[in-house]
């Protein structure tokens, strides 16, 4: 930006110079010739009319300028000059160094001994422009004081704005009776000058400003309609946590009169604030305040009209009768010559037809005008509306629209397109054809990556999701990576064509599309098309013979990765009559999932030393290890189509795994199963901080205490926890690993084991914290030798039945599905009462059973009253457990739940169940 | 509140910029996107028609002024009918300080009265002052009319 900028200045004063050294040229040849110049000049004064003022401004010279203001004859205008200058570069992002600024309003403060009040208005500004520092601002508060208390009211005003700007706490104790004074004071300006600092300075000394309500509540009163405005924007802040307080103030202001738009609209976010507040105390079933907010519907600005229409738009639960006015001024908004009404109605209705698609109807025909709006984020907001509440037979008609439409918009309009599309055509599968073509032909055309790959997950879902779309959806992608530019969905689409291809009704139609790429692409895609030949050649055997011919082929390449795969796929699959002892189907070997996180293999083979003993796989932990607690969770992204490999945070498991074993106590429990993330015992800044991690064993449960000492002046030895496990019938302690010493700030562990009884006991434990404590000298860092024994208690833990779960992702569920023995498959229903929303009965199911959502199914859209959601895991035994969810909302909020497992043994499906019935 | 107020040139130059709670380091990124938006949809734009976008929770109202364009970007209660208050504000008092709809130059020769006009409507991202006539009294330090 800085560049752009300097490119034209040095251009116009070239130009300039050439200019002036050819108008002497001419002026001398036409006085020779007799020349006219006067066309020449006119040229001259237009070129030079577009300079800057502020051509070659430096910043240096500028400061050597700013000395006018220490001039003992002040020039008002020269010094406003100067500070104009100043104001411009600072607004170019130039900036000062320290001892520049600080010179600079030094020299600024100067000028308050000028009497001219341009140039006093122009010193307010700059003083703010430069936010001096804490230890400069105590040069300028006198000054700005006396202008405080002068009796030029504008003086008042603008020295409140500028010292609430600068000040700090201390400073606004000593001017606080004043601001109080100025927020009734009976000029607006002025009033106006010390609500808005109100509002500024809550945020940093929200104490002292909180005490000004008494004056606040004066100025919502005020007859000034900007001072009302102000006053009630105040208001709210200082009292927003306290509900009674803006149910009054609401209460008496939609009775009382509000003077300006802007207020108005203020009261009508307040009002509606309420009444979401209110929504589960309201008996009657009459809606409190809706009669204002429907009255405002008739105000005479289009503010408060909008303001209204929205706020009733976004009540809870609100009912076809309340919407209805609502839409109806929405409507009208929609033909509004003004874009930021059409916007803002546009906007509004979109987000209605998520939840009330049949209230927005009737604007469709006011809406479908829209789509040649000449603001495209109208155009595509209508669109988007009118794909949510189109029915199925307008389908044709409005993809008809977009077509044209599509040409002239950006890629960020088109993929919202793109993503309405795909949602449409879920909801009207039989119209799968016109949309699928409409997206295959979209694919063709010109666009971003971003965008190619909309389209594209938008397909793979719609062949996920419909049956019949498979085929031709196969096709279009087929025919989009004989000319795709972009090689991660080259390699993506070709992967997703070797799981899908091989089950259509003719395979061999795939093959050349695939084998093209062979020959075409660069090694990535090569290498891609290669496995997704060898995936048809395992999974179908009348291809077999000839898909070895064309990996044969590939042999031959010039990447080695290329050929690696193509030896590999050879051997493994039986080329040449090659016997392959894999133990399992060679097919199952190469493609099928590992079902192992990628990062535990990394972990694992990065251990394992060179040795005779082979590397086994089988020796890899399989747990998707959960983060800490103390830490927050990436928010999930939404579901994608080809969708990005599921990704791991590192593990610990092997070390657990190392530690645990070391100990000579648990080192016959056998293969650790599971470890648990960390649960807090204690809460965070106490004198001890404690948390457990649960490991499981099949026989076995070994509770790992991590203790921290947090008091500099203490030792703590002999450090055990002492546990009840009364409610925990089914366990029974076995050994124990006390701490011998626990110094400040060095974390250790104590052990505690347990042997269960039941396959998947559950329990609860409390923990009282046991240890010998001695006083540490801080100057010699020396423990006395004495101590004391004392107890610490701790919070209690659980262990649950999500601890016998490992959490491992299938990479495709149906496929691992329809694989499960049916016989083991379980059904049955479960009503789980009133809930907040659908996410969180999801949530809830998901953490009581411990498992791993799929293929992005744990995020539930906006505003669904439905939701599916695939669970993977392995029980403890190592048995493979699948569970589909169905979930569905009533208008109570009621959940019910469909929940179906299979699992490789029955007895474990039961057991699922039991869970969650219990839970 | 108010996020910030942008002033260009016709090829996208930054003339003034305010921002209101944006962080430093975000500015860069708001800067060259509204000259983007600008660069995109403003060519053929007649003055003071308004456009608006919004991405995310922020919405955006923008215009043309003879050779200038005028960007406001706000959120929450500033959502795109506030702002085209906001922006309505702007584009008179500017007109008022320079007598029609500016010429870069011209806009440039009332840099100074411009920038106070702005101090005058927008205050730490609230809305201060919303007529031009106050404006114009206020930014030569003389109380409104109606006082």
């Amino acid at each position: 930006m800085r560049e752009n900028e300097d490119h034209p200045k040095l251009n116009v004063t070239h130009t300039r110079n050439i200019f002036l050294n050819f108008r002497n040229l001419i002026g001398a040849i036409g006085k020779a010739y007799r020349f006219n110049l006067s066309a020449l000049n006119g040229a001259f004064n237009r070129c030079t009319a577009e300079y800057s003022p502020f051509l070659g401004i430096e910043k240096g010279a500028v400061l050597q300028e700013a000395r006018v203001f220490n001039d003992p004859q002040l020039d008002p205008r020269r010094c406003s000059q100067v500070i104009t200058k100043l104001l411009y570069l600072l607004n170019q992002g130039e900036t000062f160094t320290k001892i520049e600024a600080t010179e600079v309003f030094f020299a600024v403060t100067k000028l308050f001994q000028s009497r001219d009040l341009g140039l006093r208005r122009m010193v307010y500004l700059i003083i703010k422009e430069l936010s001096p520092s804490a230890d400069e601002v105590i040069i300028v508060t006198s000054s700005l004081m006396k202008d405080m208390n002068s009796k030029t009211d504008m003086y008042r005003a603008n020295a409140i704005r500028v010292l609430c700007r600068i000040t700090d706490g201390t400073l606004l104790t000593q001017i606080e009776r004043y601001l109080k004074q100025a927020i009734v004071d009976k000029n607006p300006v002025v009033a106006s000058a010390a609500l808005l600092s109100g509002i500024h300075l809550l945020q940093t000394n929200p104490e002292i400003v909180k005490r000004w309500s008494n004056e606040v509540q004066e100025a919502v009163q005020s007859r000034a309609a900007l001072v009302q405005f102000h006053a009630l924007g105040l208001l709210h802040q200082i009292r927003q946590n306290d509900r009674l307080a803006v149910n009054k103030l609401v209460t008496s202001l939609t009775r009382g009169t509000v003077r300006s738009p802007l207020a108005q609209c203020l009261l009508i976010r307040y009002t509606s604030q309420v009444i979401h507040e209110s929504a589960g105390n309201t008996q009657t079933g009459e809606r409190p305040f809706y009669d204002y907010l429907e009255s405002c519907l008739r105000h005479k600005a289009e503010m408060v009209i909008f303001e209204a229409a929205k706020a009733i738009t976004e009540l809870n639960g609100v009912t076809s009768r309340e919407l209805t006015p609502a839409i109806t001024v929405l409507q009208l908004f929609l033909s509004s010559s003004k874009p930021v009404l059409r916007f803002a109605a546009v906007r509004t209705l979109n987000k209605v037809a998520m939840t009330h698609p049949m209230a927005v109807t009737n604007c469709n025909i006011d809406m479908e005008s829209l789509i040649s709006d000449q603001n495209r984020s109208i155009a595509t907001l209508a669109i988007t509306t009118l794909l949510k509440t189109g029915n199925e037979s307008s389908v044709d008609r409005l993809m008809k629209q977009i077509t044209n439409f599509m040409s002239d918009i950006a890629d960020e309009f088109k993929i919202v397109v793109v993503e309405a599309i795909r949602s449409l055509c879920l909801k009207f599968p039989l119209k799968y054809r016109t949309l699928m073509n409409f997206l295959s032909n979209i694919l063709r055309e010109e666009g971003g990556f971003e965008y190619k790959k909309a389209i594209v997950d938008s397909i793979v879902i719609l062949i996920r999701d419909i049956p019949d779309a498979k085929e031709s959806g196969l096709l279009h992608l087929c025919e989009f990576i004989e000319d795709c530019e972009f090689t991660y969905l080259s390699t993506q689409i070709l992967h997703f064509l070797g799981i899908e291809g091989p089950r259509t009704s003719d395979p061999s139609k795939y093959i050349r599309y695939i084998y093209n790429r062979v020959h075409l692409e660069n090694a990535m895609v090569r290498a891609s098309a290669v496995s997704t030949l060898a995936r048809f050649g395992a999974m179908v055997d009348s291809l077999k013979p000839r898909i070895f011919v064309l990996l044969r082929r590939c042999l031959f390449d010039s990447d080695d990765e290329v050929r690696d795969r193509a030896t590999l796929y050879l051997n493994t699959l039986g080329a040449d009559g090659a016997i392959v002892e894999t133990g399992e189907p060679a097919s199952d070997f190469l493609f099928e999932s590992l079902d192992i996180p990628l990062v535990n293999l990394e972990t694992s083979l990065k251990n394992y030393e060179p040795s005779d003993e082979p590397f086994d796989i089988s020796s890899v932990p399989r747990e998707v290890k959960v983060q800490p607690l103390t830490e927050k969770k990436a928010p999930s992204k939404k579901p994608t189509g080809l969708g990005a490999p599921l990704t791991g945070p590192a593990t610990t498991v092997d070390a657990y795994e190392r530690l645990l074993s070391s100990i000579p106590e648990f080192s016959g429990f056998g293969k650790l199963f599971k470890s648990s993330a960390p649960v807090e015992l204690t809460e965070a800044e106490t004198e001890y901080a404690v948390n457990v991690i649960k490991h499981i064993f099949d026989q076995h449960v070994v509770f790992q205490y991590n203790c921290t000492n947090t008091i500099p002046e203490q030792l703590l030895e002999n450090v055990n926890v002492i546990v009840d496990a009364s409610e925990a019938e089914e366990f029974a302690e076995v050994a124990s690993k006390p701490l011998g010493s626990l110094p400040y700030d060095t974390p250790g562990q104590t052990f505690l084991a347990f042997e269960k009884q039941g396959i998947a006991a559950v329990g609860k434990f409390s923990n009282t914290l046991r240890f010998i404590v001695k006083e540490v000298d801080p100057s010699t860092g020396e423990a006395e030798d004495d101590g004391v024994e004392d107890e610490y208690q701790l919070e209690d833990h659980e262990v649950v039945a999500a601890d016998y779960m490992l959490k491992v992702a299938v990479s495709n569920f149906r496929n691992a599905w329809e694989n499960m023995n049916p016989d083991s498959e379980r059904i049955d229903e479960y009503g789980l009462g009133p809930r907040e929303s659908l996410t969180e009965a999801v949530n809830t199911v998901i953490n009581l059973l411990g498992m791993q959502p799929c293929e992005g199914t744990e995020v539930v859209p906006s505003n669904s009253r439905s939701h599916s959601c695939l669970l993977s895991g392995v029980f403890i035994g190592n048995v493979k457990v699948l569970v589909r969810l169905s979930f569905g909302i009533d208008g109570q909020k009621e959940v019910a739940m469909k929940l179906a497992v299979r699992s490789d043994e029955e007895s474990i499906s039961d057991l699922i169940h039991e869970i969650v019935a219990s839970g | 509140m108010i996020l910030a107020v942008l002033f260009a040139n016709s090829v996208g130059n930054i003339l003034v910029e305010r921002f209101f709670g944006v962080p430093a380091e975000e500015r860069l990124h708001w800067r060259s996107f509204l000259v983007k938006l600008g660069a995109d949809n403003l060519k053929g734009v007649k003055n003071e028609e308004l456009l608006v976008a919004c991405h995310k929770s922020v919405y955006i109202v923008y215009t043309v002024l003879g050779d200038v364009s005028i960007f406001v970007v706000g959120k929450d209660e500033y959502d795109e009918l506030a702002l085209s208050e906001v922006i309505f504000v702007i584009t008179s008092a500017v007109k008022d300080v320079c007598g029609k709809p500016p010429t870069e130059r011209l806009f440039l020769d009332k840099y100074g009265r411009i920038c106070l006009c702005l101090d005058e409507i927008v205050w730490t991202g609230l809305l201060e002052n919303t007529e031009k006539d106050r404006i114009k009294r206020m930014i030569r330090l003389k109380p409104p009319t109606e006082f």
